[in-house]
């Protein structure tokens, strides 16, 4: 058809307007398609490695050695594998040995070869990376010296912590497996034990059942977690979770934006054909065939878009995964795409774009050509609002503003919600980077006592007294009765005790003697001061109530703290029985007794090695100054064309260039400003449902803290992109001629 | 619709008086120190031409003069110069050659930022299409114009005097084509220029309309004193004018004064 040729001819005319349009459709794509395409992938190799090197269910220390594994393994109908760990440390960090296991949590050799022969090591290659150890070379160990034969990942060490309740790992710090003969050679070796659940059926069942046969058989329980709670296990599903539920809503924003803007220019270029479309259909065209040709437009951009974008994505899957690659040590199974989401990535824009301008041009194609004839479409028709405004008060400038703004409701509604998106992101990106500074922070400032000595075994006091400038406290990891999702720490301490902050939140001192709740944990189990908190200790599987006398400031933190000696009766510990000491000082502990220490004196050392947040706020910073430039682009050259005449007009009738940037290109100031403010209640409300989503899926809790500074910072970047942005569409408004106007033949 | 309007009576007295002591001083502007008269608008071999592939001379030296506060008509067939000599003495467009002066002051010689100041105080518009600002209401497509002025007359004064006072918050699809005509006439006089060009006022209009809107103007131009430079297909309009140019292909063919001016009411067609 000849009309096919107008096409081009339409989109060639406003090249830079529809540039912006595909690069939204293609944003929408691009994200559906990189964050379903890392999600699937990561998933792909965590679900693979966990099944193929049979990853643990559970992980548990006892106080004395099992001593026939075979028969428990019959009665409670799982595997259970006892491995060696012996930490190590080294100048520039630490490393945790481990036996090599052969039923649960098998190693899978990443580079190099097995173990086979004495003295050989395979070590995490992060480790390996960060300390410049190569395959072939060697590293001395307490003195002892290995071979490096390789780089391996192991299932029960995915996301490598050195503690199970850490949240970030610790600088320095990695794993090597060396044969159980190898270790053996250190003499303070601890083990640990592993299960796996042939049946994989309610596990959870099973899980109750072992923890009831140990307990039945006189084993005291000093650790017990299982694999859903375990970060080392369950960090990667966070990742996993959160970009597979927020794949299609991010994407759907993009692509409804995309419906708004194009509808309204498609609606635009329609009405101006009004009696070009009259004349066709006197001509004896079928308003199908015009239907298609207008059409061609908007499934043409959301065709190019979704293509481009999905393109764009496949080969930006694979840095991605490898960057989480690095954090999460996993056999790299190749990338692979679902053809599925590939044509979803394509057929949703197009879908979305075409259905909504179809439902605009409908309304125009149905009228009749003699209708259409009289032009009446091109011209310029006051809407319900500008008709109902009464702004003979304000001043001229300002009416004239608003009515710029209310002459198309669709395109005010594209720049405020625009706007909304682009401050969105911006500000979750920086509210996301303040949030877990002030986590980490807020945690270390905790601490009075910065040392932290934590002891295998449960001491006495009888037996091991401390130090002054030092206290026990004793603590059991437990979950709310009916929510075992939500773990926390049940904590006791003296009721003298002054090495860790204990405020309410109004920034009073809490009493010692009671019992307190940290607010992140009061706040998910909706408790308040006088309720009740019903939980089962994980380690003795029995339920407790308390209640609840105080409420902590905290940011993150999900803790119980009670009186030392109370704890140690209701959880049958002997009086004076401890587990942990604080101190202010350095303290010569037996470091074989000891299973780790935290020194809180150095915060550096506890920044975020997981994952750079500064990238994020990099990354988001990028995305949102490229949304607001696109979005008030767009409507500043859509509003710039639609007052064409007028400007022409005015220019004629003596107006300044300032004069007109400031009548026509700051009328979307108030726009703008709303559209950023809208961005703070939805940035918060859409955090709230991320954070708890991620909380729910690996029991981290992500406080939403909005720092001023942070959202003054946000206003000022996304009004130097307006002001960048009028300050480009103020080259087009120069470019208007007078002859417009002196030519028009219109009102 | 009775557009022959008294509108005086419903002008301001003191807004009355300054018109009256601006036409004495009109008349006294006329001459020089000595008494000699001098023209208020003047071109002088005037050229203008386009390249559009083909080079075409717009305007060949074009040369006219009108004197302060007379009605001059420009009549010609489409193509014969017009509306470009017209936008070049209104400063919206520039000569290629030649001079134009209004009230003085060499307008050929001035540069875009004095022609934008030259436009706003100075001249008024007034177009066959209206060009009228679609969203805004009658009052404020006057605004559009006293905004920017110096020492604009009142918009409600401006209203009553084109009749249009009770539809100050209608907009232009609102209105007949000669009610949208004489909100862009009240447009064009509310910051009382010297000077007022109109680009077929009439065109699109009929002809009980174009006599209310011509006669319209003959009052201003008698109230106000304003110098009012017609373009006209129709010569019946002529009759209005002191001073006729006939265009033909690019140059002034015809000048003609007219001992008689007709009052716009009687002009037939």
């Amino acid at each position: 058809m000849v009309l096919r040729k107008r096409v081009w001819r339409i989109i060639k005319e406003n090249k830079g307007r529809y540039i912006g349009i595909v690069i939204l459709i293609l944003l929408g794509s691009f994200y559906f398609t990189a964050a379903t395409g890392v999600a699937n992938n990561l998933e792909k190799m965590v679900v693979g490695f966990a099944e193929e090197y049979r990853q643990e269910d559970l992980t548990f220390s006892t106080d004395k050695s099992i001593e026939d594994i075979a028969a428990l393994e019959d009665e409670s109908g799982a595997l259970i594998e006892a491995y060696r760990q012996y930490d190590i440390k080294l100048p520039d960090g630490e490393l945790r040995l481990l036996s090599l296991s052969a039923k649960i949590n098998i190693p899978a050799v990443l580079s190099g070869r097995g173990l086979e022969n004495p003295g050989d090591i395979l070590l995490d290659p992060y480790f390996s990376q960060t300390h410049g150890l190569n395959i072939g070379g060697e590293i001395e160990l307490n003195g002892k010296t290995f071979n490096i034969v390789g780089t391996m990942a192991v299932p029960n060490y995915v996301f490598i912590l050195k503690n199970l309740y850490d949240v970030l790992p610790t600088s320095g710090f990695g794993i090597g497996i060396v044969s159980s003969a190898d270790i053996e050679a250190f003499p303070e070796v601890v083990t640990v034990y592993s299960a796996y659940f042939e049946d994989r059926e309610n596990i959870n069942g099973q899980t109750s059942k072992l923890h009831g046969l140990l307990s039945e058989k006189g084993y005291s329980l000093s650790e017990w977690m299982v694999a859903g709670n375990n970060k080392r296990v369950s960090m990667p599903w966070a990742n996993i979770s959160s970009m597979k539920s927020m794949s299609f809503p991010v994407a759907t924003v993009f692509f409804l934006l995309s419906c708004i803007i194009v509808a309204v220019m498609i609606m635009r270029i329609v009405k101006s054909d009004g009696v070009v479309i009259g004349t066709l259909y006197a001509q004896g065209y079928r308003r199908r065939e015009l239907t298609r040709h207008f059409m061609a437009i908007p499934v043409l951009l959301s065709g190019v878009g979704g293509f481009a974008g999905t393109l764009l994505a496949l080969p930006g899957v694979r840095p991605v995964v490898n960057s989480m690659l690095i954090y999460y040590i996993l056999p790299d199974k190749g990338i692979t795409f679902s053809p599925l989401n590939l044509v979803l990535a394509v057929l949703i824009p197009v879908a979305f774009i075409s259905l909504s301008s179809f439902l605009f041009i409908r309304k125009i194609l149905k009228k009749t050509a003699v209708e259409l004839m009289k032009g009446d479409e091109q011209k310029a028709k006051v809407n319900f609002i500008e008709a109902t405004l009464r702004l003979d008060r304000l001043k001229f400038n300002t009416k004239f503003r608003i009515r710029e703004q209310v002459r198309s409701i669709p395109r005010l509604l594209f720049l405020v919600l625009g706007v909304s998106a682009a401050s969105m992101i911006l500000l979750f990106g920086f509210t996301f980077n303040y949030s877990m500074d002030e986590v980490n922070r807020g945690a270390l400032e905790r601490y009075v006592y910065p040392l932290e000595y934590n002891f295998k075994e449960v001491q006495n006091l009888q037996d091991r007294s401390i130090p002054k400038g030092a206290e026990p406290y004793n603590a059991s990891r437990a979950y709310p009765e009916g929510r075992e999702s939500v773990e926390f720490y049940l904590v006791g301490m003296e009721t003298d005790s002054v090495g860790l902050k204990m405020k309410d939140l109004g920034g009073d001192q809490l009493p010692r003697d009671q019992v307190n709740i940290t607010y992140p944990l009061a706040s998910r189990l909706k408790l308040k001061e006088g309720d009740t908190i019903s939980f089962v200790n994980k380690l003795d599987g029995k339920s407790y109530s308390l209640i609840i006398d105080g409420i902590v400031e905290a940011y993150g933190e999900q803790f119980v703290f009670m009186p030392l000696e109370e704890f140690n009766r209701i959880t049958g510990h002997p009086p004076g029985s401890y587990r942990t000491v604080l101190s202010s000082h350095e303290i010569d502990f037996d470091e074989s007794q000891l299973s780790g220490v935290m020194d809180a004196r150095d915060p550096e050392a506890f920044e975020d090695l997981n994952m750079s947040t500064t990238l994020i706020v990099a990354s988001v910073t990028a995305l949102a100054v490229l949304i607001a430039v696109i979005i008030i682009f767009l409507v500043t050259s859509l509003m710039i064309d639609e007052s064409r005449n007028t400007i022409s007009l005015l220019k004629v009738l003596g107006y300044r260039g300032n004069e007109l940037a400031r009548l026509i290109l700051n009328s979307s100031t108030p726009a703008v400003f709303i559209g950023y403010w809208l961005g703070l209640p939805l940035m918060l409300a859409f955090g709230n449902i991320l954070y708890g989503y991620v909380a729910e899926t690996i029991n981290m809790v992500i406080p939403m803290i909005v720092n001023p500074l942070y959202v003054l910072i946000s206003f000022i970047i996304i009004f130097a992109v307006y002001e960048i942005t009028k300050w480009l569409c103020g080259r087009k408004l120069a470019k208007i001629s007078m002859s417009e106007a002196l030519k028009a033949g219109t009102e | 619709m009775n557009l022959y309007i008294d509108y005086t009576t419903e002008i301001a007295a003191d807004m009355e008086q300054t018109i009256k002591n601006e036409l004495v001083q009109n008349l006294e502007l006329n001459k020089n120190r000595n008494g000699v008269l001098i023209m208020f608008l003047s071109t002088s071999n005037l050229t203008k031409s386009y390249n559009t592939g083909i080079i075409t001379h717009v305007l060949k030296g074009v040369g006219l003069e009108m004197k302060r506060g007379e009605i001059g008509v420009i009549l010609g067939p489409s193509g014969s110069g017009k509306s470009t000599l017209m936008n070049i003495i209104g400063g919206v467009d520039r000569a290629d050659g030649g001079t134009v002066e209004v009230d003085g002051n060499r307008i050929t010689d001035l540069n875009n930022s004095q022609l934008v100041e030259y436009r706003r105080e100075s001249v008024g518009f007034i177009f066959q299409f209206y060009n009228l600002v679609p969203n805004l209401t009658v009052a404020e497509n006057i605004e559009v114009v006293s905004n920017i002025s110096k020492k604009p007359l009142k918009t409600d004064e401006m209203l009553s005097a084109v009749g249009l006072y009770d539809k100050k918050n209608r907009f232009p699809r609102e209105l007949s084509g000669g009610e949208q005509q004489r909100v862009s006439i009240a447009r064009a006089i509310v910051k009382n220029p010297k000077l007022l060009l109109c680009d077929e006022p009439t065109g699109a209009l009929d002809l009980e309309t174009s006599r209310g809107v011509l006669s319209l103007l003959q009052k201003v131009n008698e109230q106000f004193g304003t110098t009012i430079l017609m373009i006209t297909h129709n010569s019946a309009i002529a009759g209005m004018a002191q001073v006729v140019f006939r265009m033909r292909s690019g140059e002034v063919a015809e000048v003609a004064h007219n001992s008689e001016i007709i009052p716009a009411e009687r002009i037939e067609w």
